[in-house]
C-alpha cells in the first residue's frame, strides 16, 4: 500500500507531462507534512486532539519515509499542536517530496526525466508509467464525495489532501463540485491532523497572495 | 478503559468509560464490531461515562459507524459530556452520529 506522501504526489502529477501541479512551494509543502503526519497517525504512532498532537509510540515503522519525522516528533516536548507540527515539518518536505518520488520509480509507477530549459534550466519530470493506482484514487474518491456512504479513515485522509492542495479540478467536474461542496466540506473536517494542515496551507496562501499584492 | 454492555428490547447498548484514545481504541472497536458480526444492529453507545476522546477515537467510531451502516443498522450515541461533544462537532461526527440527550432517547431512535 502507498503511503498518504505518495498517494498524494501521484495526483498532484500531470499525467500528460508528468509535471507537479502549480501550486507554491510552502503549500505544497504543508500538504506533504500533513500527509506524513496522518500516514504515521495511521500506524498508531501519534495522535492528537483539539490541543495537541503527541507521539504514543516512538518504535520505528520500519518506513524510512516516516520515520525521520517520528524521531523529530519523538525528541520534541509535548504541548505542541497539529499546526505547528505541520509547519515544523514542511521545512524538511523538499526532501521527503524527492524521496516518495524516487521510491514510485522504483516501484515503476513513474519515470524520471531530466531535461534542460532553455539550455539553461534544469527540469526534472515524471512521467507515469503504470497510472493504475491515480486512477483508482480518483475514482475512489468521486465515488465517495457524490454519495452518502460514510467513509472510511483513510479515505478521509484523502479527501483531506485533495482539498488542501486544491485538486478537485483533477478529480471532478465542475457540475459534480458544486453538488458536493457541502459533502467535501464535512468530510474534510473528520480529521484533525487534515484540518489542522488544511488551515496552515490556506493561511500560507493567503499570505502569498497579500505579498504579491502588496509587490503590486 | 471497561465496556458495559446490555441488551434491552432488540437494542444493544455499550457503556464505555474513561478515555477513549489509543491505548483503548482497539479494545473498543473489536468489541462493537464483534456485537455487531453477531447479527446486533441496533446499536446505542451511552457516553456518559466517556472522559476524553482523541483522533484515534475518532477512527474507531467511523469505522464502527461504516460497519453498522454496511449491516443496514442503525447506531446513536447518548449522553455526551460537553467536552466529547465539541470534538465530535468540530470533527463534523454529529453528522454521522444521531446524538441524544440520554439513554432513553437514543434506544428510542435506533
Amino acid at each position: 500500500m502507498l503511503t498518504f506522501v505518495e498517494e498524494i504526489l501521484l495526483l498532484m502529477l500531470d499525467d500528460q507531462d508528468g509535471r507537479l501541479v502549480d501550486l507554491p512551494r510552502s503549500a505544497m509543502n504543508g500538504v506533504i507534512a500533513g500527509a506524513v503526519l496522518m500516514d504515521l497517525a495511521m500506524h498508531d504512532r501519534i495522535e492528537s486532539d483539539l490541543q495537541e498532537l503527541r507521539v504514543v509510540d516512538k518504535t520505528p515503522t520500519g518506513d524510512p519515509l516516516l520515520d525521520g519525522p517520528l524521531a523529530s516528533l519523538s525528541t520534541a516536548k509535548d504541548g505542541r499542536n497539529s499546526s505547528a507540527w505541520v509547519e515544523d515539518l514542511a521545512r524538511d518536505a523538499d526532501d521527503l517530496r524527492e524521496k516518495a518520488l524516487a521510491r514510485l520509480v522504483t516501484r515503476g509507477v513513474l519515470r524520471k526525466e531530466e531535461g534542460r530549459f532553455l539550455w539553461v534550466f534544469h527540469t526534472r519530470r515524471y512521467p507515469i508509467i503504470d497510472d493504475r493506482e491515480q486512477r483508482e484514487v480518483k475514482a475512489r474518491l468521486r465515488e465517495l464525495v457524490l454519495s452518502n456512504e460514510i467513509p472510511d479513515p483513510r479515505d478521509v485522509v484523502l479527501v483531506c489532501l485533495v482539498e488542501a492542495a486544491g485538486l478537485w479540478d483533477l478529480v471532478l467536474t465542475e457540475s459534480e463540485q458544486e453538488k458536493a461542496a457541502d459533502r467535501i466540506a464535512q468530510l474534510r473536517k473528520m480529521d484533525l491532523v487534515g484540518q489542522a494542515m488544511t488551515q496552515v496551507v490556506r493561511d500560507i496562501q493567503e499570505s502569498i497572495a497579500v505579498a504579491s499584492t502588496m509587490a503590486w | 478503559m471497561n465496556l458495559q454492555q446490555e441488551s434491552q428490547n432488540g437494542v444493544v447498548i455499550v457503556t464505555p468509560n474513561g478515555r477513549l484514545d489509543i491505548s483503548s481504541a482497539k479494545l473498543v472497536e473489536d468489541s462493537l464490531i464483534g456485537i455487531i458480526d453477531r447479527g446486533h444492529t441496533r446499536l446505542v453507545l451511552d457516553l456518559s461515562q466517556l472522559d476524553y476522546i482523541s483522533s484515534a477515537g475518532l477512527r474507531t467510531l467511523l469505522v464502527v459507524a461504516k460497519r453498522v451502516e454496511a449491516a443496514k443498522g442503525k447506531i446513536a450515541l447518548a449522553a455526551l459530556k460537553p467536552n466529547v461533544r465539541e470534538v465530535l462537532e468540530v470533527g463534523g461526527f454529529d453528522r454521522i452520529f444521531a446524538i441524544h440527550p440520554d439513554r432513553a432517547a437514543a434506544q428510542a431512535a435506533v
